[in-house]
């Protein structure tokens, strides 16, 4: 599909270049750009961001751009995918290395903030009710809704996927994620991932979550 | 009952039946040699695209857009498949194989048209896989032409789920197509050869095409076999190449090279012979030893398939049998590095002239040199545990199969053009086109050799991650690479249009422009259906320029005296 | 000539560079012998009026020495490269000298993992140091390496030390390596592994024993 389209794309080459010339707005130019870039991600998240379970890949459509580039940062840098039993995160930290300026980042981070929300896969599991109880400590950062709080750098969780909330959870609780130097962010999610007692609480969140999609 | 058919199609004579279900040979030699141009133009702008993002990292490539790995590893790819599959075989094997072969030995026709049909409608149908594999959701297969497995057998772990059977269905394909050819190119030479044309009588390029026929049928079976069982793998789930359900990964890296080697001197014996042809009508010698040669050409035949492990001393095989290997694949430089000698001792008394197929013929023989000598860093275990996978072994190969399947290539269409397609092509511009050829595709791979010892690897679509690699010095010489393919690719447009304009507006082609020996050249320019008005006898062999005491420089095979 | 664009760390890595150097010599000769009797011979027996080419069959003694006495001298350079081939091979990867320490080399989709023994030397015990990405090594100390893969083929390549091997999921291949040159260097993946083949870049850190020491420390804190 790619090759097909990047025919396509030759096509409209000339087209490109006159719009080069044009005064264009610098986020438009960024997006554009970021759609080229996203090529690279699209073999596991998908032509539409809406992730795979297969390949381990959450959904990352709509999600907002500070937070994308900021965990593409993180992998970048060692603070995410750092561990070597975290399968998903060492494929994708490679990928984050495919980047590399910080502008491509905010490209592809713009690009993938346009692309529209899709309703996640999920595997199920997990009792909701229960997790409801738990899911107060979430509250104060994630926000009721579960769509998450720019200023406090929560993202929203809402849209993703239960066996995605179940793996990371499971990375915070083990130290697979946010152990590392400068990741502020997943240190304090470790801490809040204590409080889940066992594999159950996790399934029991992750089911909550669930309930708070529209 | 060739003649039946190829007279059938002719009173039928409509533009389909005479061009698109055709069984006359020449036909189909052009049906082939049009797809493996066409091929060839795919394969060529692929190596732009992923040249322009080794010299300039994830840049726009002008006309394509921004590479991705993904993108690169697919590009990367079937560059490789295509230029050895649908370029290298069909355009040396099979067109020049149809077209020549009942031409030179004396005869009207395959002595299966319609199994040469039916040869050719299956490649064409494995081309078009191949190509539609590039279109499918994933992407075109990026595991490399060697296809290598656990990597090929799942889409978890290549990411192209439709590319990966795709690519080998196409594959599968291209080996059946050539398998009925070469069983029909075998059994014409065998059976239909003209009266009097014994085996030493035979010219050289046609021994060629059917000893590397014999060569590709005996050594395909065990990769189809490996095909269908990689293809079971990734589609049914059985295991054969994977470790955790009993499989073995090695078993297919056998399977492939005890074919991929063999392949080698697949495509290069009928560039060989191809060379031996030119040379000899341009500098008016006999060739020099054909004994000699036809030896040297069985020989190589032989141990291509005792070498095929050389590609894999660093796979994980025992380390005691590298010396086995490395024995083996040095002693082939001794029949191949003689062919060479034989074609230079050719020269030695002749009277040379340098039309554009000479120029073409001879520079094979100058740059095949590079790509010989360089095997033999290859071929030694000690050096390959370093060379192994880098840029090393790229420029390698390149130097042996560019000037086979390009400069040979280019060499037997200026020469058997005017007994195609009937007219002479412009010598002026096939001029131009030889240097702008020829010129930079040194100046693409002598780079690389250098960057391959400084340690490139192959299939990296960027180095920006190593250090070592991300040298001002490395990536100046991954630039000139770069430039002078953009060079090489913008002078074949020269070719394409001399090709093109000669074929509807180039003069007229007497019968025997080159004043050369063999059968083809007796027969009218471009050759009717049934080829020869009165069937040849042969008289002597390909060879006899100069013959003293006659007043021609030539004495063609089919003159009684 | 290697040398030249890569520096030599191992041990080993000054015996290929001299086969290389070999190879270089013994078929430069080949290669500039040919091309200049070649050259010569399209200059000297180019097309001149009134001089016919000669007919030559190269089928008699005297002509076919032309062939065979060159035929001889290449056979006679195969067996010197054969057995210097023979030699080096032996020595990279046949015979392994006894090891100081061992560690385990685990590729993946796509990242390295280097499992370090710790203080006590001793690979499987509880203070081994597991680093992705990163290998320590002492210099001078005698190493072999437990290769094996997770998923795919990869291939552990370090060109510094002239050292390749590739890493086959279900084997447990092992090698060895005795570094001499204190610095950083590129560890790349030479085989095929996917779209992110070019994207697992590790570094090798070849280091002095108190160096080495300070690190693991630092790792065990």
């Amino acid at each position: 599909m790619a090759l097909l389209k990047r025919v396509g794309r030759a096509a409209g080459c000339g087209l490109f270049a006159l719009t080069l010339a044009a005064p264009v707005e610098a986020g438009a130019q960024d997006v554009a750009r970021g759609a080229q870039l996203f090529d690279t991600c699209v073999p596991c998240h998908g032509a539409n961001g809406a992730g795979s379970l297969d390949r381990r890949a959450p959904v990352i459509a709509a999600l907002p751009a500070w937070y994308v580039a900021t965990q593409i940062g993180n992998f970048k840098a060692g603070r995410r995918g750092y561990h070597p039993d975290d399968a998903a995160g060492l494929q994708m930290r490679p990928m984050a290395m495919a980047l590399f300026t910080d502008a491509d980042v905010q490209a592809v981070a713009a690009y993938v903030a346009t692309l529209p929300p899709v309703p996640p896969t999920d595997v199920g599991g997990g009792d909701a009710g229960r997790g409801q109880t738990a899911y107060a400590v979430c509250l104060a950062c994630h926000g009721p809704d579960g769509m998450g709080n720019e200023q406090l750098k929560a993202p929203p969780i809402a849209r993703q996927g239960d066996w995605y909330l179940v793996a990371q959870l499971d990375n915070f609780k083990s130290g697979r994620r946010g152990s590392a130097e400068g990741d502020v962010t997943g240190m304090q999610m470790r801490g809040m991932s204590a409080t889940l007692a066992d594999q159950q609480a996790v399934q029991d969140v992750a089911a909550y979550v669930r309930t708070l999609r529209k | 009952m060739s003649h039946d058919t190829a007279a059938h199609a002719a009173a039928h004579g409509s533009v389909w039946r005479r061009w698109v279900f055709s069984t006359d040979h020449k036909v189909i030699g052009c049906q082939y040699l049009f797809t493996g141009m066409a091929m060839a133009v795919i394969g060529g702008l692929m190596s732009y695209v992923f040249r322009m993002q080794l010299a300039w990292p994830d840049a726009p490539v002008p006309g394509y857009g921004v590479v991705s790995p993904g993108e690169y590893n697919a590009l990367v790819t079937n560059h490789g498949s295509i230029m050895i599959f649908w370029v290298a075989m069909p355009v040396l094997i099979a067109a020049l194989g149809n077209f020549l072969i009942p031409l030179m030995i004396g005869c009207d026709d395959m002595v299966f048209p319609r199994l040469n049909r039916l040869s050719y409608q299956i490649f064409l149908l494995s081309a078009l896989v191949l190509l539609g594999s590039l279109a499918v959701p994933g992407g075109g297969f990026g595991g490399a032409w060697t296809s290598y497995p656990p990597l090929s057998a799942k889409g978890a772990y290549n990411l192209t789920p439709y590319g990966a059977p795709l690519w080998l269905v196409a594959v599968a394909l291209e080996f059946v197509a050539f398998l009925l050819g070469g069983i029909n190119f075998v059994t014409t030479v065998m059976n239909a050869r003209a009266p009097g044309m014994k085996a030493s009588y035979i010219p050289m390029v046609v021994w060629m095409i059917i000893i590397a026929s014999i060569l590709f049928m005996a050594s395909v079976g065990p990769l189809v076999a490996g095909a269908v069982m990689l293809l079971f793998d990734q589609i049914l789930g059985t295991r054969f190449f994977d470790p955790a359900g009993g499989g073995d990964p090695l078993l297919w890296q056998h399977l492939f090279w005890f074919f991929g080697h063999p392949e080698v001197y697949v495509v290069l014996l009928p560039a060989m012979g191809i060379v031996a042809e030119i040379i000899t009508v341009f500098s008016r010698k006999k060739l020099f030893a054909y004994n000699t040669v036809l030896l040297t050409a069985a020989g190589t035949g032989v141990l291509s398939f005792l070498v095929w492990a050389h590609h894999q001393f660093v796979a994980g095989i025992d380390p005691r049998m590298a010396h086995l290997f490395t024995v083996t694949t040095l002693l082939i430089s001794i029949p191949i590095a003689e062919m060479t000698f034989v074609f230079i001792a050719t020269l030695y008394g002749g009277s040379i002239t340098f039309p554009t197929p000479m120029l073409f013929a001879l520079a094979f023989i100058a740059e095949f040199l590079i790509g010989g000598v360089t095997g033999i860093f290859l071929g030694s275990s000690g050096t390959d545990i370093y060379l192994h996978d880098t840029y090393f072994v790229l420029a390698h190969f390149h130097y042996t199969f560019f000037p086979i399947a390009i400069i040979a290539t280019f060499a037997a269409l200026y020469f058997w053009f005017p007994k195609m397609f009937g007219r002479m092509m412009n010598d002026t511009l096939g001029k131009i086109h030889f240097w702008g050829t020829v010129i930079p595709f040194n100046f693409i791979f002598i780079p690389l050799f250098i960057t391959g010892m400084g340690g490139d690897h192959r299939r990296i679509y960027s180095y920006e991650n190593f250090p070592m690699q991300m040298t001002p010095f490395l990536q100046e010489l991954r630039i000139v690479a770069t430039v002078s393919l953009v060079i090489l690719l913008l002078f074949q447009v020269v070719f394409l249009f001399n090709f093109f304009w000669s074929l509807f507006r180039g003069p007229k082609a007497p019968a025997n422009p080159w004043r050369a020996n063999t059968l083809e050249w007796t027969a009218p320019s471009p050759p009717p259906h049934g080829n020869f008005a009165t069937m040849p006898s042969v008289y002597r062999g390909p060879y006899e320029y100069s013959v003293p005491g006659r007043a021609d420089d030539y004495w063609p095979q089919h003159v009684a005296n | 000539m290697i040398e030249w664009l890569v520096p030599e760390a191992s041990t080993y890595a000054r015996d290929i560079d001299w086969l290389f150097t070999s190879i270089f010599l013994t078929v430069g000769f080949w290669f500039l012998l040919a091309q200049a009797v070649f050259f010569w011979l399209l200059f000297r027996f180019r097309r001149r009026d009134g001089v016919p080419a000669q007919y030559i069959t190269g089928e008699e003694k005297a002509e076919k020495r032309w062939i065979s006495i060159p035929h001889a001298l290449v056979i006679a350079c195969d067996v010197f490269l054969i057995a210097a081939t023979v030699m080096v091979w032996r020595n990279v990867k046949q015979v392994l000298p006894p090891a100081d320490e061992t560690i385990r080399v685990i590729g993946q989709q796509w990242a390295w993992t280097f499992v370090h023994p710790g203080p006590d030397q001793q690979l499987g015990t509880e203070d081994d140091v597991t680093e992705v990405n990163e290998l320590h090594v002492t210099n001078g100390t005698v190493y072999h390496f437990e290769l094996t893969s997770k998923d795919v083929l990869h291939s552990f390549s370090v060109p510094a030390f002239r050292l390749k091997q590739d890493a086959v999921p279900g084997r447990i291949i092992t090698g060895w390596f005795q570094p001499t040159t204190i610095g950083q260097y590129d560890i790349q993946c030479a085989e095929i592994c996917g779209i992110g083949h070019a994207l697992m870049p590790a570094r090798l850190y070849v280091e002095t024993e108190s160096a080495h020491a300070a690190w693991l420390r630092d790792r065990q804190a």
